[in-house]
């Protein structure tokens, strides 16, 4: 190991050094990471899980209200008012989520967790974009279906977000019916193949593993049935729109005569053993860790403890921390735009210890109503700024509103990684040339820029280079970050060095 | 509408840079045989063909697709007495009529069997015969055998680099709104804190060049991240130095309520294309070869939602001053009992690699031994190819 452990583990097991926070100083403690962050509940979704549940149904009951008047009222301003209102609701409730999940990773002490938090949730992807209710209802996929599983068998992680109604609206299986059931051909419809698909080639065996189109459409065969009871937007499964007989996937056979929720959980945990998940899986995080091209002994010392404890994850995590090519290299991976800005936050201490303009969530929240409006209303923004105290106050809140989001959201927008919308069902690009280019360095250098002028006044950027990198720095790095021609300049050399942007 | 011949061209070196662009005239562009521009679009998601382009006098069309096929009756746009183009592409249409656009009809990849999104854009992208058999991009592949081709350059207008442009030759990777923006004295900083870091110091450089040229052709400010900046920042650049560009269009992946799902990125597809077109004006654009394509087609028959899901054959679409248009190419399999393939999709009868090869040529001169040795290796290259004929 050239570089000592806690930076190694800061760097490249969590979202780097964050000031007042002892770093991991050993594997044990990385571990133990996983059971601290499994029991802690997440900050999102806002106000906890009850209440989204209940706001969810509230916002479908409020969408079928705005049908049915659709069909009795005439009067075409009122209703655009009314669809625009509840809208505007639902993104700013969303953009709440979206800033806790950011702050959750930099404020989190338990950086390993959340590194793997980020990992499932785009290894089993859903999108906030595919509708209205999605905005809600994906942040509290992550937080129900992915976040208190990923250090248990891979099976019930696998159960969890497969049957949640994020991935089965996402990947339209609440549409998919069974061509000869009872339902489907009452109705008319049949199978949609979208989650039997994604489900072989992406959560599970992967692309080009040697499944067959048949077993893709025997795979949606037993899927059918599992749908969304829309009243509950709870998951349900309805024997009647299950299709009838047994279908084959893999050579293996489930259903027969009668239908029943066992045959696609019998199929999932099936899938979660069979030996090409082990392998793709354990290659896929040992991709995502340690390098684009990562060592062959490590991903079969992963996928073989994948197979002696039936999937269980913690096991297999700790056969990649027990392997020496997981210390080894150090910077091979490119820090994905979400990883630089928590990191950066982190190292700048950002959120409610260093506060320029008020804590940074605070300001991403209380500035929300006010600043989405500004945002989205043309002229808003420039509008004439009254000068009683009140319109200060409101004008102070507003631009710490706009700094935030530029730090926040804005950026991870601009920067191709906007939370919970990745750009398909496979998740963002992982490679290293996919995220350093040109393009995005022009983008982490104008959020360093910001980041350091917002943050780092009482910085001295040598001191900021040694408690952000430590031992990583390398020479040249300190060499150039010493001699800048000032504060600010410094710290952005320091948030643009390839070190910061390499993990 | 002058076109250009087919006739083998040299590159001649230009002496054309950014600040010249905007007082091109005719007269020297007739002097620089070798200046034609090639622009390619990858349409993610897999584009349904037989929604875009649909075989209404096809009998056996309808009834597979009880709710999405039309006929000129319900709006369909007639193109051929054959083919008509789904009225979502309406602003497409004059195009059509001046012979601007053509559609290639039952093309694939060399990808048939597996209909995973990610490995058939890794083909299609890759150029290679299998999946995961060529590491870089075809496009990024020509630029090394274009003739005289040092002087030009490429550009890939994304904040990601996407697999088609990407490999060992020089292109330039930029977004439509991005914004270097460095302080004179930082510069210096930051060319030394990379110095030792070569894919960082080549990205610094990529920036500096993309950025000095985009802020040349679009002030700051200007800027967007829409589909008509995307395509007129990509326009721009190709007014100046740069001669190959290439971008995406997203939202293709229709497997519910398609009608309404398909007419987003259709209008954006048709507002790109016309950009480019405006954007380049009318002397450039004659030289212009823009080529869209997708991963695989969709399902011949609608799915139990009103969609249509992972299929084989698809539609490429031709557009530019440079191509014969106005006509529907491809041989047309048919739809019939016997004709899909696996009984499900639209059986290709061409190579989309056959479509970029003969374009390439086309536009470029890249030579056969190239084009299937080299770019596709394994494809073979027909000269009298349907694609350059006309």
């Amino acid at each position: 190991m050239s570089l000592s452990f806690p930076t190694m583990a800061a760097i490249r097991f969590g979202y780097g050094f964050r000031p007042g926070e002892a770093p991991p100083d050993s594997k044990d403690d990385l571990i133990g990471q996983l059971r601290m962050g499994v029991a802690a509940t997440p900050d999102f979704p806002l106000g906890g899980p009850d209440m989204r549940h209940q706001a969810i149904l509230s916002l479908q009951a409020q969408l079928k209200q705005i049908r049915q008047d659709a069909k009795t009222v005439t009067d075409d301003t009122t209703q655009r008012e009314m669809r625009k209102g509840v809208q505007q609701q639902v993104q700013q409730q969303f953009q709440h989520d979206a800033n806790l999940r950011l702050m959750q990773a930099v404020l989190s002490p338990y950086g390993f967790y959340e590194r793997l938090s980020t990992f499932w949730t785009d290894h089993f992807s859903t999108s906030a974009n595919k509708s209205l209710p999605m905005r809600l209802i994906v942040p509290l996929y992550e937080a129900e279906a992915i976040r208190p599983f990923i250090s248990g068998r891979f099976g019930d992680l696998l159960r969890n977000a497969t049957a949640h109604p994020a991935m089965l609206i996402y990947l339209d299986q609440a549409d998919s019916l069974g061509p000869d059931s009872a339902g489907g051909m009452k109705r008319n419809k049949g199978l949609n193949e979208n989650l039997g698909r994604e489900l072989l080639e992406l959560h599970t065996l992967g692309a080009g593993s040697g499944y067959s189109q048949a077993d893709v459409t025997a795979a949606a065969m037993v899927l059918t049935g599992l749908t969304i009871d829309r009243k509950e937007m709870d998951i349900a499964f309805r024997p009647n729109i299950s299709e009838p007989g047994a279908h084959e996937v893999l050579g293996v056979s489930y259903g027969g005569r009668r239908r029943s929720r066992d045959d696609y959980l019998d199929m999932l945990d099936d899938l979660a053993l069979h030996p090409k998940t082990a392998a793709h899986i354990s290659r896929k995080l040992a991709v995502h860790f340690i390098a684009d091209q990562p060592d062959e002994g490590m991903v079969s010392d992963m996928a073989e403890a994948w197979k002696k404890t039936d999937g269980d994850l913690t096991a297999v995590y700790t056969a990649m921390l027990d392997h020496p090519a997981a210390w080894r290299d150090e910077g091979a991976k490119a820090r994905q735009p979400f990883d630089y800005i928590v990191a950066g936050l982190r190292a700048l201490n950002a959120g409610p210890v260093n506060g320029v303009v008020g804590s940074f969530l605070a300001s991403n929240q209380q500035g929300t109503d006010e600043g989405d409006m500004a945002a989205n209303t043309p002229g808003m923004a420039g509008s004439p700024v009254p000068t009683d105290p009140a319109g200060e106050a409101r004008e102070k809140r507003l631009k710490a509103f706009q700094t935030a989001r530029a730090l926040g959201q804005g950026a991870l927008r601009r920067m191709g990684q906007p939370t919970w919308l990745p750009p398909s069902p496979a998740g963002f690009e992982e490679g290293f040339s996919a995220w350093i280019t040109g393009s995005q360095l022009a983008e982490r250098l104008a959020w360093a820029r910001r980041a350091a002028a917002q943050f780092g006044r009482d910085e001295d950027p040598r001191e900021f280079l040694k408690s952000t990198l430590a031992d990583a720095a390398r020479d040249e790095t300190i060499r150039v970050v010493s001699q800048a021609p000032n504060k600010i300049s410094g710290l952005t050399l320091v948030l643009a060095s390839p070190e910061f942007n390499r993990r | 509408m002058n076109r250009i011949s087919l006739s083998r061209r040299g590159f001649l070196t230009s002496a054309c840079c950014l600040a010249a662009a905007p007082i091109f005239t005719p007269v020297t562009f007739a002097a620089m045989p070798g200046d034609n521009r090639f622009v390619t679009i990858v349409l993610r998601g897999a584009m349904d063909g037989l929604d875009l382009v649909q075989p209404y006098g096809d009998a056996g069309f309808a009834p597979l697709r009880p709710t999405l096929a039309l006929t000129p009756d319900t709006g369909l746009l007639d193109l051929d007495g054959h083919f008509g183009l789904n009225p979502a592409a309406a602003e497409l249409m004059p195009l059509w009529k001046s012979r601007e656009l053509a559609f290639v009809h039952a093309v694939s990849t060399p990808y048939r069997d597996q209909r995973s999104h990610f490995d058939g854009q890794d083909m299609l992208e890759s150029g290679g015969e299998h999946v995961a058999e060529e590491k870089t991009g075809w496009l990024n592949r020509a630029l090394a055998v274009i003739p005289r081709s040092d002087a030009r350059k490429a550009i890939d207008i994304n904040t990601s680099t996407e697999l088609i442009l990407s490999g060992p030759n020089n292109v330039d990777v930029w977004a439509s709104d991005s914004n270097l923006a460095p302080a004179r004295d930082e510069m210096q900083f930051l060319a030394r804190l990379y110095a030792g870091d070569p894919p960082f110091a080549e990205a610094l450089a990529e920036a500096t060049r993309a950025n000095s040229a985009s802020m040349m052709v679009e002030p700051e400010g200007q800027r967007g991240a829409k589909i008509a900046d995307v395509a007129a920042l990509a326009a721009k650049m190709l007014k100046g130095d740069y001669r190959i560009a290439s971008f995406s269009i997203s939202g293709w992946d229709t497997h519910i309520g398609q009608a309404g799902q398909f007419k987003r990125p259709v209008q954006d597809l048709s507002q790109a294309i016309n950009t480019l077109k405006t954007t380049l004006g009318s002397e450039i654009w004659a030289k212009t070869v823009v080529l869209a394509m997708t991963e695989f087609g969709r399902t011949v028959r609608q799915n139990g939602s009103a969609g249509t899901d992972h299929g084989t054959g698809g539609c490429a679409l031709l557009s530019g001053g440079a191509i014969n248009g106005g006509r529907v190419l491809g041989r047309w399999p048919g739809i019939g009992d016997g004709q899909l393939l696996d009984d499900r999709d639209l059986m290709p009868t061409a190579d989309v690699r056959e479509l970029a090869a003969a374009m390439l040529y086309r536009q470029f001169d890249v030579s056969a031994d190239d084009l299937t040795g080299k770019i596709f290796p394994g494809l073979g290259f027909d000269k009298g190819s349907q694609f350059l004929r006309g």
